[in-house]
């Protein structure tokens, strides 16, 4: 009934004592900028986090590496061909919780083309090896069974190793063109996509050069690591520089043969890696149980493999984001209350300075109810005004923490972090106008009006 | 039946371990359309007694109708519901609120009213023109002299339609030619049949009134009506 005209007069209130105000109103400024900012800067880290997960081949992945057997096997241990494609073969015929299984061979090899060299790490595998890791091609093909099939001299490379053989030419669409794998000629028959952060996807569009040194200077990084030649981490520089053969072509091309001191070794078979992709992350542990038995088999029963998920890897990114958001969310709310508490006592003094007043009020028939909606409408006026000149303020404030530091990630503002701020905002508003409110209202009216 | 009826009324006070008797077994009738002066030195009881009245305060004991109503045993809510329907108050410092124009300071016991905004101004117009300050609606109170602001005070008092006013020492903060216009305002107000109450230890201003009720250490001592 009367909170329209509660309304008028508390921001009558307000406005007649506008420093005053102003000085109150900055702490809960401040506490939602702080607050919404927060979360802005918690989203952004965890979205380039989730990111970047998903590109390096998501939860969804597994990895069988080679452990040593118990020792109750160590006798006998040789009995285990070890990792093989049959391994893979075995998989892919009967693991039906898994949906792309691929045998890995790796070679550290030098690509040629002309007079350019780059060293990469060159994977021979199945067609699913790109599905895995999440590798799209953007011209071109995948591999197909009819290239495992005959062994072909087909290869599909990244983005920079383009880049590295054709002059710098990232874009140059190399399909059909010829490059030497340790001096054996492949056709290129599919480039990836480029990978990249979202900040240097940002600088590009901006047309700033990438951080860090210029690719180009210094040889190749190799197949090692996430390091740019020269410095400064990229997370994609393995992806973009990734080289794919037939894992038959790596066979006979490159292992068939293994000369140590001027001795040949024999073939060297064994696998490098065995990656696949369960279906179903709600069965991950079932599709873990159904390849360990079938792995049983062609390993003869030797416990020499285990599965290297990333389960607890991402569980732990997602606990550290969670707990960042949590303290940082803390401190920004612990600022809030002491803005609260700023309010309460403003509130305080101005219920001081107008006893008289609510005397008056008392006098000409206000109850303890008007007055105390009087005082909490003021009080939640400033902290509905402080939250909105807050969300106001957390833009700058982004902006400002953005080019003192030089985040990795762009802050990412939810609708739902911008409702929870300007709620706590007007939460703190009504609650710290309570005890002035119920104060104000328990004022006797007889006492009041003799005041001063 | 009388407007204001008290009965075997007393009012107590606890001041630490001492206990104050402020009123000490008052009857009291005050009928529709009375113009009285409540008289008596400071420390006897007429500003309790006009507490009592006026529905800012509850007996101790005896019993309180005003309209009919038993205001002795009532609530804090009930009592503000009487003040702001059946009571106007004028005071010595005329209390004003400084920051709201004429025209609000009238409003406010409608606001309490819960009435709506046009009917509103349009009694708080009818009232400041009642008391002669159409000309002045939206000066705030600073920007006017002790007499205006008693005027506006009075236009307040009155907006609600009370069924009784009282004054407490209404002409105190004023000089005597000023007053004399306040008292003036009160006569006309009174001619019109309004009840009013005048609380005052000046026997000048009493000697305005038909009746004069006479206090002295809690106790009503005299109580004499002229014609």
């Amino acid at each position: 009934m009367k909170l329209w005209l509660s309304l008028l007069m508390g921001l009558k209130e307000i406005a007649a004592h506008k420093f005053r105000s102003g000085l109150t109103m900055l702490g809960i400024i401040l506490g939602v900028a702080s607050l919404l900012t927060t979360f802005a800067l918690t989203a952004g880290i965890a979205h380039g986090m989730r990111d970047f997960m998903t590109q390096i081949g998501g939860i969804e992945k597994i990895d069988v590496t080679r452990q040593d057997p118990p020792e109750e096997q160590t006798s006998f241990a040789e009995i285990s061909p070890g990792a093989t494609v049959a391994d893979a073969e075995i998989i892919r015929r009967r693991a039906d919780l898994v949906s792309y299984v691929s045998p890995v061979s790796e070679l550290p090899a030098a690509l040629t083309r002309s007079n350019q060299t780059f060293r990469a790490q060159v994977y021979g595998c199945w067609p699913d090896f790109a599905y895995i890791n999440k590798h799209e091609v953007a011209t071109g093909r995948m591999l197909s069974q009819i290239d495992l099939d005959e062994a072909r001299h087909v290869c599909l490379v990244g983005r920079t190793i383009v880049e590295k053989l054709f002059l710098g030419r990232k874009d140059y669409n190399a399909v059909g063109e010829s490059i030497l794998i340790n001096g054996r000629p492949f056709t290129i028959v599919g480039i990836f996509n480029f990978y990249e952060r979202e900040e240097d996807k940002l600088r590009r569009a901006r047309g700033e050069p990438p951080k860090g040194p210029q690719p180009g200077r210094g040889a190749g990084g190799g197949g090692g690591g996430n390091r740019r030649p020269g410095g400064g981490w990229d997370p994609f520089f393995r992806k973009n520089t990734s080289v794919q053969i037939p894992i038959t072509t790596m066979f006979y091309d490159y292992k068939s043969a293994n000369v140590v001191g001027l001795v040949d070794q024999g073939p060297n078979y064994k696998l490098d890696q065995l990656i696949f992709q369960v279906n179903d992350v709600a069965r991950f542990q079932d599709a873990i149980e159904q390849t360990r038995t079938l792995l049983g088999v062609t390993h003869r029963g030797i416990d020499d493999f285990s599965f290297n998920t990333r389960e607890e890897w991402f569980d732990n990114m997602e606990r550290s984001i969670k707990s960042t958001r949590i303290s940082g969310g803390l401190i920004a709310v612990i600022s809030l209350i002491v803005g609260g508490i700023g309010i309460t006592n403003i509130m305080l003094a101005s219920i001081t300075e107008r006893i008289r007043e609510i005397g008056v009020r008392r006098a000409i028939g206000a109850k303890g109810r008007d007055i105390f909606l009087q005082i909490i409408v003021e009080s939640s006026v400033i902290g509905i005004c402080g939250g909105v000149l807050g969300l106001a303020a957390s833009a700058g404030l982004m902006r400002l923490l953005a080019t003192l530091t030089d985040s990795e990630n762009t802050p990412i503002v939810e609708p739902g972090a911008i409702l929870i701020s300007f709620s706590f905002a007007v939460a703190i508003g009504v609650l710290s106008g309570f005890y002035p409110a119920i104060k104000a209202s328990r004022l006797d009216p007889i006492e009041a009006l003799r005041y001063g | 039946m009388a407007l204001i009826e008290l009965r075997e009324v007393t009012k107590r006070y606890r001041v630490g371990e001492q206990e104050i008797v402020a009123l000490d077994g008052i009857d009291l009738d005050i009928a529709q359309g009375e113009y009285a002066a409540i008289i008596g030195p400071s420390g006897s009881g007429k500003s309790t007694l006009m507490h009592l009245l006026g529905c800012l305060d509850t007996p101790s004991t005896g019993r309180m109708m005003i309209d009919g109503i038993d205001a002795s045993r009532a609530g804090g809510n009930r009592l503000s519901e009487l003040r702001n329907a059946k009571i106007g108050f004028v005071f010595q410092s005329f209390n004003l609120l400084p920051k709201f124009n004429v025209l609000q300071n009238v409003e406010l016991p409608m606001i309490y009213a819960g009435i709506g905004g046009a009917e509103r101004k349009r009694r708080a117009l009818a009232a400041i023109e009642r008391v002669g300050l159409s000309n002045r609606v939206k000066n705030t109170p600073l920007q006017l002299s002790g007499g205006q602001m008693q005027r506006v005070a009075i236009a307040r008092a009155i907006v609600n339609d009370p069924r009784i006013i009282f004054a407490d020492e209404p002409t105190g903060n004023l000089d005597s030619t000023t007053g004399e216009s306040i008292l003036a305002l009160f006569r006309e107000l009174s001619a019109q049949g309004r009840t009013i109450v005048l609380v005052t230890h000046d026997a000048d201003i009493a000697a305005h009134t038909p009746r004069r009720i006479e206090m002295r250490d809690g106790k009503i001592v005299g109580d004499q009506r002229r014609n």
